[in-house]
């Protein structure tokens, strides 16, 4: 319901099929047994979050699921999750894997082997796959057979294209997040932010505040301008006949931005249940074949 | 590794700069004349052919970078910036050791910055034409070898004879084909030779010649041929394999292929101005016009300052089937039009030609990017 209205609310000519909110698909033959599975578990550090999964070793499905900013004290908050999570096996992704690999043992991954796994596991059909982290940006294009990734692209080592941008964004603003996202769903595309920069493009936003611009068509030029830089993304591992593209990341809960790339791309979005997560399960994915 | 015998067993182990600077300087003392220059178009025949010199000037430091942007835009290559900065703040030895300075029309960022340093050497800049198989390209470039000639004489009040350039024709036939000979070496699986190791023996050989260079190249060869016999390795067994091509290196960009190490893959080739390509080709021997010989020879250098610069595919294909890699690294530096835009080319020869696995890095000489790149060139080898 909420989706709809929002679409409606958005005035936006995108058709219900392009945007779809999914659970995750259950694992096909869950088994219930009495008998203790193996657990194994997937962390991926980011400059911002740490997700940790722990999933069923057979079956996997997802038996707990924790989330935190990350501390200035990486090293500690490791050994505190340390202390009160349990499990067997455990792989490591995103920028932190290495002191993870340090503190927690395993194996380490990069993100976008983690997301190319999680992603073919949860979305067998799936060929493109985009996700929006706190200051990456990265698009993946994958064999759908295999799930092996073909080609991926990340965002240049600016946080123009990234969460980052908006949460600063945001704060110029004075908004919350999600204030932001809901006025951009109100507004206009009036004007474009030219900025590629963060910071040229915070003052571009002062300057369009202080010429009486409303804060709801900022707000959409905010998204715009993320937008255009995902989409450029996208195209850069683009199979034109794709016909849908799962998103992924802190940022695929942007409802707005969400349907703003479903109409740019004309492709149908999905958005699973934690998108947040994906690197942390395609971590504990692959904890599964070093077993 | 440790119990690897050093290909150079000197005081400069890991420090090749120091080592070309170490031999620049024993040269100065003994008279010879010290020509600076920027570039794998410098024929740097000539400048042996006078007795002197060359020194290589292109910076890979981030350091001086500050002090360029004072005067140089801040969206320019960093290898011109830094190069720039050294010689503003006078910490550039090697700058400070030329008595003269070559330059050549590559690109337009160093191109112009030449004019900003004219003021503190003599300098010579070489027209080079961009369109090196066009009717006529060689016998203008030959000019501006002959111009070159001609300016070392005046400037050092001598005459370079033609046997002179002869020899020193011959001489760096000799060395280069040592010196891709050393390269070669790169093909072995699990490698014998690491990237410092090419890196060392490419920033030896650019500023050394004559029969103790040949000798300590010929004794490198000996000992990669003894590594290989004795199976001593410096990568893993079934280490990813990567070939380094794209823009000079060096510094603070060899950033990149540290991270390959970390990542546990192994370098098998550089294809850059700082590893083979001044190598390869060979000069016309006993020709009658030794200018034109040098000319042909330069001309043919397959950079992407050339259109079209066919050379470079030709060559890519070559060090491909010779060294196996599993990836190919395109090290762009930030700004560098040419190396950026002919990527597009590179990229579809290597995936779809070659069909080997690509990643095309843009980056300059700061950290900021460590973390992505690490990520990103991981990911690159985890899929290769
Ligand atoms: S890359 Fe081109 S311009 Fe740069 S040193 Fe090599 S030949 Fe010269
Ligand atoms: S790397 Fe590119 S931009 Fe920089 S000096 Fe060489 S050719 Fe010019």
């Amino acid at each position: 319901m909420e989706v709809i209205d929002l679409i409606k609310r958005f005035n936006l000519t995108i058709n219900i099929k392009y945007f779809t909110i999914l659970p995750l698909r259950k694992s096909q033959a869950p088994l219930r047994t009495q008998e203790v599975h193996i657990r194994r578990a997937g962390i991926d550090i980011g400059s911002r979050s740490i997700e940790l999964t722990i999933m069923d070793g057979e079956t996997c499905e997802v038996t707990e699921r924790f989330q935190a900013e990350t501390s200035i004290d990486l090293a500690s908050q490791l050994r505190n999750i340390q202390d009160s999570y349990r499990w067997d096996v455990l792989v490591s992704t995103g920028y932190g894997r290495h002191l993870s690999q340090n503190i927690l043992g395993g194996e380490t991954v990069t993100e976008i082997r983690a997301y190319a796994t999680s992603a073919h596991h949860f979305y067998s059909e799936i060929e493109l796959v985009i996700d929006l982290g706190g200051q990456d940006t990265k698009a993946l294009l994958l064999d759908p057979c295999a799930g092996q990734l073909l080609k991926f692209e990340m965002n240049d080592k600016c946080s123009a294209g990234t969460g980052k941008f908006f949460e600063m964004m945001a704060a110029t603003m004075g908004l919350s997040l999600d204030e932001l996202v809901a006025a951009a769903r109100r507004g206009e595309k009036l004007f474009e932010i030219n900025s590629t920069c963060t910071v040229f493009a915070e003052s571009e936003v002062i300057s369009l505040l202080t010429t009486g611009a409303s804060v709801e068509d900022i707000a959409r030029a905010i998204h715009e301008s993320l937008l255009s830089k995902l989409v450029s993304l996208l195209s850069k591992v683009m199979k034109a006949d794709a016909p849908s593209v799962l998103f992924v990341g802190g940022g695929a809960k942007n409802s707005t931005l969400v349907a703003l790339l479903a109409e740019a791309v004309c492709k149908k979005i999905i958005v699973p249940e934690y998108p947040e997560f994906f690197g942390a399960y395609g971590a504990a994915l692959l904890a599964k074949n070093t077993l | 590794m440790s119990h690897l015998t050093p290909l150079f067993n000197d005081e400069f182990i890991d420090l090749p700069l120091k080592r070309a600077l170490g031999q620049v300087v024993k040269r100065r003392e003994t008279g010879s004349k010290v020509v600076g220059a920027y570039c794998s178009y410098a024929p740097v025949e000539l400048v042996w052919a006078m007795g002197g010199v060359p020194a290589i000037l292109c910076a890979f430091s981030n350091a001086p970078i500050g002090k360029a942007e004072e005067t140089l835009p801040t969206n320019l290559c960093p290898l011109i910036k830094s190069s720039f900065g050294f010689i503003e703040l006078k910490t550039c030895p090697f700058f400070e050791l030329t008595d003269a300075v070559v330059g050549e029309t590559t690109c337009d960022g160093k191109k112009k910055m030449f004019e900003l340093i004219g003021k503190h050497r003599p300098m010579y800049v070489m027209d080079l034409p961009q369109c090196p198989t066009n009717k006529g390209a060689v016998a203008y470039w030959r000019q501006s070898v002959a111009g070159f000639k001609e300016f070392l004489e005046s400037e050092f009040h001598m005459t370079i004879t033609e046997s002179a350039i002869e020899k020193s024709i011959q001489e760096s036939n000799r060395k280069n084909s040592l010196v891709e000979e050393i390269f070669a070496f790169g093909a072995h699986d699990p490698s014998i030779i690491t990237w410092q190791e090419m890196y060392d023996v490419a920033t030896f050989a650019v500023v050394s010649n004559g029969s103790e260079t040949i000798a300590k190249l010929q004794e490198i060869i000996a000992l990669l041929t003894d590594r290989r016999e004795k199976g001593q390795y410096v990568s893993k067994e079934n280490a990813k394999r990567v070939l380094i091509t794209g823009c000079p290196i060096g510094g603070d960009v060899l950033k990149v292929l540290k991270l390959v190490d970390e990542e546990g893959a192994t370098v098998v080739g550089l294809d850059n101005c700082t590893g083979l390509k001044p190598f390869l080709g060979r000069i016309d021997e006993g020709s009658d016009d030794p200018l034109m010989a040098i000319a042909k020879r330069y001309l043919q250098i397959p950079c992407a300052c050339m259109t079209p610069n066919t050379g470079r595919f030709d060559q890519l294909k070559k060090q491909v089937s010779l060294l196996k890699p599993d990836l190919v690294i395109d090290l762009v530096l930030q700004a560098c039009h040419t190396f950026n835009v002919e990527a597009v080319k590179v990229e579809s020869c290597v995936r779809n030609d070659l069909g080997v696995n690509y990643l095309k890095v843009v980056t300059d000489f700061s950290t900021q990017d460590l973390g992505q790149l690490k990520t990103r060139i991981g990911a690159a080898l985890e899929m290769s």
